[in-house]
């Protein structure tokens, strides 16, 4: 694994540290990576997630105050890993992680209980919260809380590889992003954990808007031929 | 645009990265269901929602999952014990305080008792009296007219078949039996008596045996003068 592999999708490993800028070297965290590399820990409860994903919603649906519990117990520690690697500050992170939990609770009814992937759409609620809230911060861009209801809303979680939140396939995210560019590496981490768009990506690493376009687009089919191919498998 | 030519897009837009106007073509066409886009940005979403299998993990604070729960859910012990904490608060507060802390009783069908306490609070006439005992701290609301409205916290533990008696002492005379009341798991209480309330000059609790007593057969552990 590269170098910038190894420092891709590592650079939160301690929440206790808030970047002040963004500018300051993943690398700085790097070395504390390793020790904190609990993947299957993190991911050994969400194995058999898919199976029940019926049933929870279902009593979401009927707003059952002990499923937003096992809502959280199922996928709070990883939404909150998600939001607090990209805003990274504790306090915001508890704040975003709560916002996502009533935005799923509150628009429950949308979901498809026999079809719809809980966790991919828990999970992409969080991730929009807290880039949301990263832009808005920076000044970069407005607030347009139409597009993420566009990219949001559950009838596109339907349908999905439910077991895309287990150990193996953390593994296999992983070695999918060691196979990129370093290039390519770079657009992803920049636009997962910073929600860069992709003209910023250009103005940020000096190259055309055409080429950073073309790195992404790659990027994200390898990643997808890679899981794709694991699924099939 | 049509769909063969947003198909490149729909990865970036699934990440939240998409330019215009892709990104609001993407947008119009998921809006009206598109048969071809829907699925691809379906597909998109999940190689997103994949990478974030990627992140390294943080373990949230562990009052984070009590206030998830505490959004769609009031009745919790420990929501109510942090409620009643603040001892200190100005008398108007109280009873937001309470309203906050009472309706585990609506969720248990128990309204009248909440309608009871607010009552008693709104009443005019409503004496408010803070204690703080060894055994126990708390306040009482006492309303010559309505009732009685006690909440305490660090009750000391009941052995089986033992109940709380609230008492009330007049002026002269024997204790007057207010009700027994039992304590939650986190030894908080808020207990209700509603009914007149003539010449009280104290309130006091003590241990009973199951069912009550007509007349203290311990020592009170609270005894708060009015």
């Amino acid at each position: 694994m590269s170098v910038e592999a190894s420092l891709l999708f590592g650079s939160s490993a301690n929440p206790n540290i808030a970047r002040k800028t963004r500018e300051i070297p993943l690398a700085r965290y790097a070395h504390q990576r390793s020790d904190r590399m609990t993947i299957p820990g993190l991911f050994l409860a969400l194995e058999l997630s898919g199976e029940h994903d019926e049933e929870l919603a279902k009593r979401l649906q009927r707003r059952e105050p002990d499923a937003m519990a096992e809502l959280y117990d199922r996928f709070g520690r990883l939404a909150y890993s998600v939001i607090l690697s990209i805003v990274r500050d504790v306090a915001v992170a508890e704040d975003l992680v709560q916002e996502t939990f009533l935005r799923v609770w509150n628009r429950a009814q949308g979901f498809e209980a026999g079809r719809g992937a809980l966790g991919p759409w828990l999970l992409a609620i969080a991730r929009n919260r807290a880039i949301d809230h990263v832009r808005s911060v920076g000044s970069r861009m407005e607030r347009n809380s139409f597009e993420f209801d566009a990219r949001e809303h559950p009838s596109l979680f339907v349908d999905m590889e439910r077991e895309v939140f287990n150990t193996d396939h953390a593994r296999l995210i992983r070695s999918a992003i060691a196979k990129l560019n370093a290039n390519q590496q770079k657009v992803i981490e920049l636009a997962y954990y910073e929600g860069l768009s992709q003209t910023e990506m250009a103005e940020r690493m000096g190259q055309p808007l055409g080429t950073v376009k073309t790195w992404v687009r790659t990027a994200l089919r390898v990643l997808r031929d890679e899981l794709g191919a694991a699924v099939t498998a | 645009m049509t769909c063969e030519e947003l198909q490149p897009e729909y990865g970036a837009y699934a990440l939240g990265i998409g330019e215009y106007p892709e990104r609001a073509e993407i947008a119009e066409h998921l809006a009206r269901s598109c048969p071809a886009c829907t699925p691809g940005v379906s597909r998109a979403l999940e190689t997103v929602a994949a990478m974030s299998g990627a992140v390294t993990p943080a373990d949230p604070p562990k009052r984070l999952r009590r206030r998830v729960i505490n959004l769609v859910s009031p009745d919790d012990k420990r929501s109510r014990a942090a409620v009643l904490a603040p001892w200190a608060v100005a008398g108007a507060l109280a009873i937001a305080l309470i309203s906050v802390g009472l309706p585990g009783w609506l969720h248990r069908g128990e309204s009248p008792k909440l309608e009871q306490a607010l009552s008693i609070l709104n009443d005019p006439d409503t004496k408010d009296v803070s204690f703080g005992e060894p055994a126990a701290k708390g306040r009482v609301f006492i309303s010559p007219n309505k009732g009685v409205v006690f909440i305490a916290a660090h009750l000391p533990p009941l052995g089986a078949h033992r109940t709380f008696e609230l008492w009330v002492i007049p002026a002269k005379g024997n204790p007057i039996p207010a009700g027994t009341f039992l304590s939650e798991a986190d030894a908080s209480a808020v207990y209700v008596r509603p009914g007149p309330v003539t010449n009280a000059a104290a309130v006091a609790v003590t241990v009973e045996p199951e069912g009550g007593s007509p007349q203290p057969t311990t020592t009170p552990f609270i005894v708060t003068k009015l």
